[in-house]
């Protein structure tokens, strides 16, 4: 059981403890169930990786977050769907059945690559994201937005193949972006919360609610202990429920392009600037390096907190409160309507704050040969 | 064998708070229906199930869901002593 648990040194018991505190606290007795389902997926060999191989991580962790999560959620809608008839399934239309059936080929790419890693070349991976959004914007089109307040992009987007072919390269560049940016404890977890706070407060749908639910919990488990990563299942899967459900936002106007823009403005970012570096330094856009703002923030914060894993939490919970986490304040909050252009200064300002502060912290760090241009 | 333990007392825990949450859903439904108002201790056990913040999600997938059935025509709230016109008899 102790081992299972991976009880030994009191640190971890005090983890653990904690972890149950918060997700009891929070979600009562299904909340400490899906801890334990958790705690209990970590520990297994499957998807294992070595210290120091992904991302900032200090310690072996498990890649299996996204399935864990995964788990949960089908769990809590089957559940719930067979119990009650009055509650709403997932397939509310056709528009839901495509993107259900986008996001569980997003999950099986990543469960495979988290299974055994390397077993698809990152071309085919590639080549298979962009397959499977061009279908899905092919048979509804419904996602494509038809405005996004900027007069050039309107105009391009309402061209019909030319619209089809800009949204689906936004969509798979999303999903990298989002997978590029998981390097740090909390951080694709706390966009990825922040993000289903706002849709559940927006539309209240059963499936934004188990979302909601599981990435909590994870969410919990994955500042606290650091034992786990969202892996590629997580990043892929997640990355193609907030593409889809962003898309529809915008498209029926309940939020803005602007609102959407700040809300997922860390990964879109930080994927923009990661693959001009590299293209300056003359290396292949999608080569993994460590010049990340989440990395340079990491090696600043690693030198002044004692502990590995709480430095490393303390980076992701600092870019993912300071983005996706003014915008979900801001909205609750109301301090603007979801729906408003404003949204896009907000959006200017976080864009601002990562340049300067990457520019800041690239100052005073030394040169990496990963990292900067020679 | 301690494995599979904990993963069935995972997965029961897990359904402690799927059946609180479907059978707050029929019971939300046949309460407007009869113009009743929900007990405090559906509302203590339910937070035991759920915990604070499973409160409120619960809450809204249940008032969100009878919103849209509502709006679908599938199924009608009657206000207390009110008569459905589909089961009268012409």
């Amino acid at each position: 059981m102790c081992k299972l648990l991976r009880v030994g040194s009191a640190s971890t018991v005090w983890k653990m403890l904690l972890m149950f505190l918060f997700s009891g606290v929070t979600f009562g007795a299904t909340g400490l169930g899906a801890m334990l389902l958790m705690i209990l997926l970590s520990s297994t060999h499957l998807g294992k990786d070595a210290s120091a191989k992904h991302g900032i991580s200090v310690s072996e962790s498990s890649r299996l977050g996204g399935v864990a999560i995964a788990i949960v959620v089908i769990i809590y809608i089957a559940g719930l769907s067979a119990i009650s008839p009055y509650t709403p399934g997932l397939m509310r239309n056709d528009d839901f059945l495509y993107l259900w059936g986008a996001v569980f080929f997003c999950c099986s790419l990543g469960f495979a690559e988290d299974i055994k890693p390397d077993f698809l070349t990152p071309t085919l991976r590639l080549m298979a994201k962009f397959a499977v959004f061009g279908a899905l914007f092919w048979l509804a089109p419904t996602f494509i937005p038809k405005s996004l307040g900027i007069s050039v992009i309107d105009f391009l987007l309402s061209v019909p193949f030319l619209g089809w072919a800009l949204v689906t390269v936004f969509a798979v560049g999303f999903i990298n972006a989002l997978n590029m940016a998981d390097g740090a404890n909390g951080l694709v977890p706390g966009i990825a919360l922040a993000s289903f706070a706002v849709f559940f407060a927006e539309y209240g749908r059963p499936m934004d609610g188990a979302l909601l639910f599981a990435c909590s919990i994870f969410f919990f488990f994955n500042v606290i202990s650091g034992w786990y990563f969202l892996g590629d299942t997580g990043s892929y899967g997640l990355g193609a429920v907030l593409l889809g459900y962003g898309l529809l936002g915008v498209v029926d106007g309940h939020f803005s392009a602007g609102f959407m823009a700040a809300l997922f403005c860390y990964p879109c970012t930080d994927f923009l600037v990661s693959i001009t570096r590299r293209w300056r330094a003359g290396r292949s856009p999608f080569s993994a390096d460590n010049g990340h703002l989440h990395n340079r923030l990491h090696q600043f914060i690693k030198v002044r907190v004692k502990s590995g894993v709480m430095a490393n939490s303390l980076t992701g919970l600092v870019v993912s409160g300071s983005t996706s986490g003014v915008v979900l304040c801001a909205y609750l909050a109301d301090v603007l309507p979801s729906d408003s252009e404003l949204w896009y200064l907000l959006f200017a300002v976080q864009v601002l704050l990562y340049l300067t502060t990457l520019r800041y912290l690239t100052s005073i760090q030394p040169k990496t040969q990963y990292a900067d241009p020679a | 064998m301690r494995i599979i333990l904990l993963f069935i007392i995972a997965m029961g825990l897990i359904w402690v708070g799927v059946l609180e949450s479907g059978a707050s859903s029929v019971n939300d439904f046949k309460h407007h229906a009869s113009g009743k108002t929900l007990d405090k201790q559906s509302s203590i056990r339910r937070f035991l199930s759920v915990g604070f913040v499973g409160d409120l999600v619960v809450k809204k997938i249940i008032s969100d869901g009878r919103r849209t059935i509502i709006l679908k025509g599938n199924e009608n709230f009657l206000a207390p002593g009110e008569v459905s016109t589909d089961h009268v008899d012409n």
